[in-house]
């Protein structure tokens, strides 16, 4: 299997004034391709720090992250700001929009950052809304959208660029249980159609059950991770 | 760069009118300062430009040649030749528009009523027509028909103290070059509108009718010579006194210095205006655009996120100034526009009556729009108004998309 992600000893610290805050403790994990993998755990575990170290949002305070075998944590900014243009799709828990795009430039817009032309842009972006099942509601923007309407319209702008992975950070903490499972099993189906890996951080139990791949951090650190076949997969 | 402002563009255009209101209240704060700068502009340059002709029509010249001493002793005894040889090929070039000759002498002038004193003007009237508005101010009577006209044509205001009109006669005495008080009954032939003062002032007659009063043969007073603008006057000056080294030659800034000073006052206060009203908008526009950015951190912290470098971001926010302060601008200049068309027969100062005399100025302002100051004008006004939302841009840019987007999460 080829790694997508690679942390080695990764450690993050939060000064808050005086007080030293170790938000992530020597993390070691590796992402591997096709992977449909949560990553759990209690409020205040290190979730969202962990993806945001791998996704190039932030820095850490120690060891080493590889994406597709690249070191990325003596990056500059630009360059970090290409790696996620390129390599990392990211659908965050609420606002994940533009407000004054529509759906469809929405989905646009990171194709038109990558200047890719106009006519090949257009056309990738109404696949990957088809993809997400939003045919039909290109032309509405995010503030017309239902909750779940709006990420999907995230999932879609996340895969627009093909990227090396998926990160999602409580992506259905917003949403009621329906959709958040249609939410999940629109991901699941695409991580099986495409091959598109995910890393979602969750606490939802919903969503940890349909992962194929079990990761609990507890405390800034990895506690468990393991594989197993989930029970059925249900069409979304 | 094109496919960038393709890709900023509608997003900058389309953030303006997510909060029209405040996006409004940037325009009309841009529009109305602008306004009021070009209003202002045109007013002071009207009035400006009426207190320099008013100055340089009737009877100064841009630039006058006299005889040494012509000008602490303004008698026949400071006379000189009618211009010849270097000056004379200077004064008919392209550099000068026109010039004309006069013989100018201090006189009395005497009615059956009343005794006045007056300044004597001998004029050439076909060269005089060129350089003064006086021979077209004539109300009543005519203005000399030549060089030897034996009429005198004077300010309404001096005929009416002299309880004369025309077809009737006054009696003038000058000073003659030999020393004796020559005088000469005159016609009066016409009567002329002007200022109080410059109607109080001259009288008018035959540049050889003159001559031959006085005595001088062809010698005459005064040349004044017109060449426009004032911006060669220094050049033109020097070139003449090069021209005609034994000659008196100055500028109207130092033979009217008040009147000259007056006009070029007016500049710096446009400029004054114009700073002023500037550091008010500023404040206004960097206060709005600073609540803009502060209420859309977090949509910056996304647009990083996304992979959108911080450069492009205050790219972004820069454009969205520039279309918003554009459309200010353009309101300003409309308005301007709109403003001086109100008034296409000028500003009637008729109101303040001979007070407008007194600061200056003509009846009526005839207001004019200069091209190139309003777009000079609305030009700084655009830039000076971008780099001032340069800053709340700036911080738009520096966000840092982690705290940017945890913000999101409360
Ligand atoms: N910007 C920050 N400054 C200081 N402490 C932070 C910051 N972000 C996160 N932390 C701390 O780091 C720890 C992990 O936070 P986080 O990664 O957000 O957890 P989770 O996403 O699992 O809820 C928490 O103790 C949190 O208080
Ligand atoms: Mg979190």
């Amino acid at each position: 299997m080829t790694a997508i992600v690679e942390c080695r000893g990764v450690t993050k610290h939060y000064r808050l004034g005086t007080i030293d805050v170790a938000a992530l403790r020597g993390v070691d994990l590796t992402i591997d391709k096709g992977d449909f993998a949560s990553l759990a755990g209690p409020s205040g575990s290190g979730k969202t720090t962990l993806l945001n170290a791998i996704g190039g949002l932030d820095r850490p305070t120690k060891g080493s992250i590889k994406i597709e075998g690249h070191e990325i944590t003596a990056l500059n900014a630009n360059a970090l700001a290409d790696l996620r243009l390129r390599k990392i799709g990211f659908v965050f828990q609420a606002y994940n929009l533009i407000p004054v795009l529509s759906a469809v430039e929405n989905v646009e817009f990171i194709l038109q950052l990558m200047g890719v032309e106009a006519a090949a842009r257009r056309a990738r972006a109404k696949e990957v809304l088809r993809d997400v099942g939003l045919e039909g509601l290109e032309n509405r923007r995010p503030a017309r959208l239902s909750g779940g309407q709006q990420q999907r319209v995230a999932v879609a702008r996340a895969l627009a660029s093909k990227p090396a992975i998926v990160l999602a950070d409580e992506p259905t903490a917003n949403l009621d249980t329906k959709t958040a499972e249609d939410l999940i099993a629109l991901m699941s189906g695409l991580n099986d159609r495409l091959g598109t890996t995910f890393l979602m951080a969750t606490h939802d139990a919903r969503v940890i059950s349909r992962t194929r791949r079990h990761i609990v951090i507890s405390d800034g650190g990895i506690t468990s991770d393991e594989r197993r076949k989930l029970a059925e997969a249900e069409p979304a | 760069m094109m496919s960038r402002l393709r890709l900023l563009l509608p997003l900058a255009w389309r953030n303006l009118w997510r909060n029209p209101r405040r996006t409004v209240i940037t325009i009309l704060v841009v529009g109305v300062g602008l306004w009021s700068i070009l209003s202002f502009a045109v007013l002071l340059e009207a009035w400006s430009r009426s207190s320099r002709d008013t100055t340089l029509k009737l009877t100064t010249g841009q630039i006058e040649i006299h005889a040494q001493g012509y000008l602490d002793d303004p008698t026949v005894a400071h006379r000189m030749a009618p211009p010849s040889g270097d000056l004379e090929q200077l004064l008919k070039s392209s550099e000068f528009q026109t010039f004309a000759s006069r013989v100018r002498v201090g006189a009395i002038v005497q009615s059956e009523y009343k005794t006045l004193p007056v300044t004597l003007i001998g004029a050439s009237p076909d060269a005089e027509r060129k350089v003064s508005v006086i021979p077209s101010q004539v109300r009543d009577g005519r203005y000399l028909s030549g060089a030897d006209d034996t009429g005198i044509v004077l300010g309404r205001n001096l005929v009416r103290r002299l309880k004369t009109r025309v077809g009737k006669r006054v009696v003038l005495m000058v000073q003659a070059a030999d020393g004796h008080l020559a005088e000469r009954a005159f016609e009066v032939v016409g009567v002329f509108a002007a200022p109080e003062q410059t109607e109080n002032e001259f009288a008018f007659a035959g540049i050889k009718t003159v001559q031959t009063l006085t005595g001088i043969a062809d010698g005459i007073s005064e040349v004044v010579a017109y060449s426009g603008s004032d911006d060669a006057l220094p050049e033109l000056v020097a070139r003449l006194r090069k021209a005609a080294p034994g000659l008196d030659i100055q500028s109207w800034a130092t033979i009217a210095p008040l009147e000259y000073a007056v006009s070029t006052l007016f500049n710096q206060f446009i400029l004054m205006w114009l700073w002023t009203m500037f550091a008010l908008m500023a404040i206004g526009i960097v206060n709005t655009q600073l609540m803009a950015v502060f209420e859309r951190t977090r949509e910056f912290g996304l647009l990083q996120a996304l992979g959108m470098r911080p450069r492009l971001v205050l790219f972004e926010v820069a454009l969205e100034s520039t279309l918003l302060i554009g459309v200010g601008v353009a309101l300003g200049v409309v308005l301007a526009l709109l403003s001086v068309q109100a008034f296409p027969n000028g500003l009637d100062l008729g109101f303040l009556g001979r007070g407008a005399e007194m600061v200056g100025a003509g009846h009526i302002l005839y207001l004019h729009v200069n091209p190139a100051d309003f777009a000079l004008y609305s030009l700084l006004v655009w830039v000076m108004s971008v780099l001032a939302t340069l800053w709340p841009a700036r911080r738009a840019s520096k966000v840092s998309p982690v705290e940017a987007m945890a913000r999101a999460a409360i």
